[in-house]
């Protein structure tokens, strides 16, 4: 059986290889390409037909945008309004700086609580926290119960996709997994059968377990209501059976109003599975008395996030609410998978989000992992202009790069600057081509295409042609007609 | 409390100032903070009341739900049809299920404080709904005494739901205005339970109820 790319990538911007290079493991995989491939091609089909019959697709994006731009440009005020409702509703809110102080809040919350194990909801903010390895560290057994999760978690793999995370898996290697960790010999690779086997895996622990860690796909200020949504049922289980219930949500994660829901739901599914509407909605607000936990925390997680609201041209960034249409669409994803964007958040979302949270000092190649295109922007349902950020971006990574004194020695910046030189005036440029001409004969081929340079030219044509430059000229043929019609 | 009272005004402050805003703006709120958005979205269905009505039964067949359709007067006996050909037994419902929907001669557990092991041990359940929502073929639930608390409509495997025709809307915006105000409590059900985790291919049935049927009783039209 083919192995996945590498077991654990790495997924902390800090740690994780420059886009490029960490790229490179994928493109060698071809089942792991095929992985993607295929699920993607799945989701993007199934959005494709759904968006289509929605009349008012358009105005629904447009609808979806306002009520996330006017989320965060008033975010201290609406955060402080769920903090009020919630807290009245019988939860507790907690702010978390940054993820160590996440961390630190949800293991104390723990230890009151004397757990020893949690089951956990798919939680994308809780992997930006690192938070299963500290839990581990501190003794508290994690369940993850998503059935991704649970791939990824007894496989010890690495989420590579934000909405199915363990997409770059397949069947044989699922059953390959199971049938290891689970003991069972006799599993065969039936998606039925293995969906099966993690729904008896996790029964018991649903049933026995008295806390529960989950994200949140919306926080309501209004109401200081908190929804999920899911569709396998493991979300409702943590949601209702655990005593206590620690959920933790970004701080850009609030809406303003209930009613706002009435837009938000309808996009996100679309756009994120491909169905009118995921199984199952969850909205609860703080704690309600005979049903589910009895004890509730919200810790609200900045992490960086504050620092992107200066400018309207990041800020954007944050109305993401996390549906991976993006991700599905982007060309380059589709080659690459996750693993290689080097953070939790992969695809165009996650190009602008993470170096943006490491403050541009970690994960600036992601900004150049893009062909531009402009798709991501299109398929976007809260209207996030991906392109755009992504420019803003690589500008903000070229003028730290001009600053650094190496840059001098690096043929790119020497061959620009004598670019540079060369473009500035019409003789020089003109001279160049006739010099091209002449040094570049030599390499041509008699098909009339380069397919091979040395040195630093070879960066170019080992994985790609070059075309010739042709014998004249068009200003050379230009000025040769201008003549004869003299 | 804990360290994350220091860290609440950290946060507020470093959202007010890359805001460009002052602490006390943000406290009164503004204008614009509490203005709703352009909705020009469809807030409200076209289709006439008996193809909604169909629309929300043919949604929920695609979600591989078993949809029955009666009249007011064949209702008991429509239940007691589709409990018989589950061919289960011990059923659990909430108490606002009126006696005379619960045929006597299955094993009825009716919920006044069950534990969650009765209810684990339960093979199926009965519930009312609160509305119906054909565009997508959800069913809201707002754990009403007739809808049961949200674990009752979750462990058993099989699940009945009662939706008058009466009660479904078209579009999700109709819902919300149904609603008449926020709402603490609710789950929204689209089809059983389902995963697409493993290649993409949609299993029914994981965690939730894997069995969901639907009786739609004919009040209104």
């Amino acid at each position: 059986m083919s192995k996945i790319a590498s077991n654990r990538s790495v997924l902390d911007p800090r740690k994780a290889s420059p886009f490029p290079i960490a790229a490179l493991p994928a493109l060698r995989n071809p089942q792991l390409r095929k992985n993607v491939a295929h699920a993607i091609d799945v989701i993007q089909s199934k959005r494709a037909r759904l968006v289509v019959e929605k009349a008012d697709w358009q105005e629904l994006r447009s609808a979806a945008s306002a009520i996330r731009s006017q989320a965060l440009e008033n975010l201290g005020k609406y955060l402080e309004e769920f903090e009020a409702r919630c807290t009245a509703a019988g939860g507790k809110v907690h702010w978390a700086a940054d993820a160590s102080e996440a961390r630190k809040i949800i293991l104390d919350l723990l230890r009151e609580e004397k757990a020893t194990e949690v089951v956990k909801i798919k939680t994308m903010t809780s992997a930006e926290i690192q938070l299963n390895p500290a839990l581990e560290t501190a003794g508290v057994s994690v369940f993850e119960t998503d059935l991704a999760e649970l791939i990824l978690q007894l496989g010890d793999e690495d989420p590579s996709h934000i909405v199915v995370p363990a997409l770059h898996v397949n069947r044989s290697q699922v059953r390959e997994i199971f049938a290891r960790k689970m003991g069972l010999k006799n599993l065969s690779d039936d998606p039925k059968e293995l969906t099966n086997a993690a729904r008896n895996y996790l029964r018991r622990k649903f049933l026995t377990v008295p806390t529960a860690i989950s994200g949140a796909n919306f926080l309501i200020a209004e109401t200081g209501s908190v929804a999920i949504v899911e569709s396998e049922g493991n979300g409702r289980m943590c949601l209702t059976l655990p005593r206590t219930l620690i959920t933790l949500a970004g701080i850009e994660k609030v809406l303003p109003r209930f009613q706002d829901l009435e837009v938000m739901l309808q996009v996100l599914a679309r756009s994120a599975t491909g169905e009118r509407m995921n199984p199952y909605t969850s909205l609860w607000t703080g704690v309600t008395p005979g049903d589910g936990p009895q004890r509730f925390h919200v810790v609200l997680l900045d992490n960086g996030r504050s620092s992107m609201l200066a400018r309207p041209v990041m800020r954007q960034t944050l109305k993401c609410i996390r549906c991976a249409a993006c991700m599905n669409t982007c060309p380059v994803y589709r080659q690459t998978g996750g693993h290689a964007y080097g953070s939790v958040y992969p695809g165009p979302i996650g190009a602008i989000f993470t170096p943006q949270l490491m403050q541009m000092k970690h994960a600036q190649s992601l900004p150049f992992a893009s062909s531009l295109c402009g798709a991501c922007y299109e398929v976007c349902p809260v209207k996030i202009n991906i392109p755009e950020v992504l420019l803003e971006l690589r500008s903000q990574a070229v003028n730290q790069e001009r600053k650094q004194v190496l840059r001098v020695f690096d043929p790119l910046y020497l061959g620009l600057r004598v670019a540079n030189l060369l473009f500035a005036k019409a003789e020089r440029f003109h001279a160049a081509q006739r010099l091209g001409r002449i040094g570049l004969w030599f390499f041509t081929r008699k098909d009339g295409w380069i397919h091979a340079l040395p040195s630093v030219g070879a960066k170019w044509t080992q994985t790609r042609d070059l075309r010739g430059l042709p014998r004249q000229s068009f200003r050379d043929w230009w000025a040769a007609r201008e003549k004869e019609a003299k | 409390m804990r360290a994350s009272v220091p860290s609440r005004q950290a946060i507020l402050d470093r959202i007010a100032g890359a805001l460009g805003e002052t602490r006390d703006q943000t406290a009164v709120g503004s204008a614009k903070a509490d203005a709703s958005p352009a909705r020009n979205y469809i807030r409200r269905g076209t289709l006439p009341r008996g193809a909604c009505v169909e629309l929300m039964a043919d949604r929920l067949r695609q979600y591989d739900a078993e949809v029955v359709r009666c009249s007011p007067e064949q209702l008991p006996a429509t239940i007691a049809d589709q409990l018989e050909a589950s061919g289960k037994r011990v059923f659990a419902a909430p108490e606002g299920i009126p006696e005379s929907w619960r045929p006597g001669k299955f094993d009825w557990k009716i919920d006044r404080g069950l534990k969650t092991e009765e209810i684990e041990e339960t093979e199926g359940t009965f519930t009312a709904a609160f509305c119906g929502i054909a565009d997508s073929g959800t069913i809201a639930l707002h754990h009403s005494a007739a809808e049961g608390r949200r674990l009752l409509t979750l462990l058993p495997d099989w699940h009945l739901c009662i939706l008058k025709a009466s009660q479904i809307v078209e579009t999700l915006p109709e819902y919300f205005d149904l609603c008449k105000g926020p709402v603490p409590l609710a789950t929204y059900i689209s089809g059983p339970s389902a995963t697409a985790d493993i290649e993409m291919t949609r299993i029914k049935g994981v965690h939730g109820p894997r069995f969901l049927h639907v009786i739609i009783v004919n009040d209104a039209s």
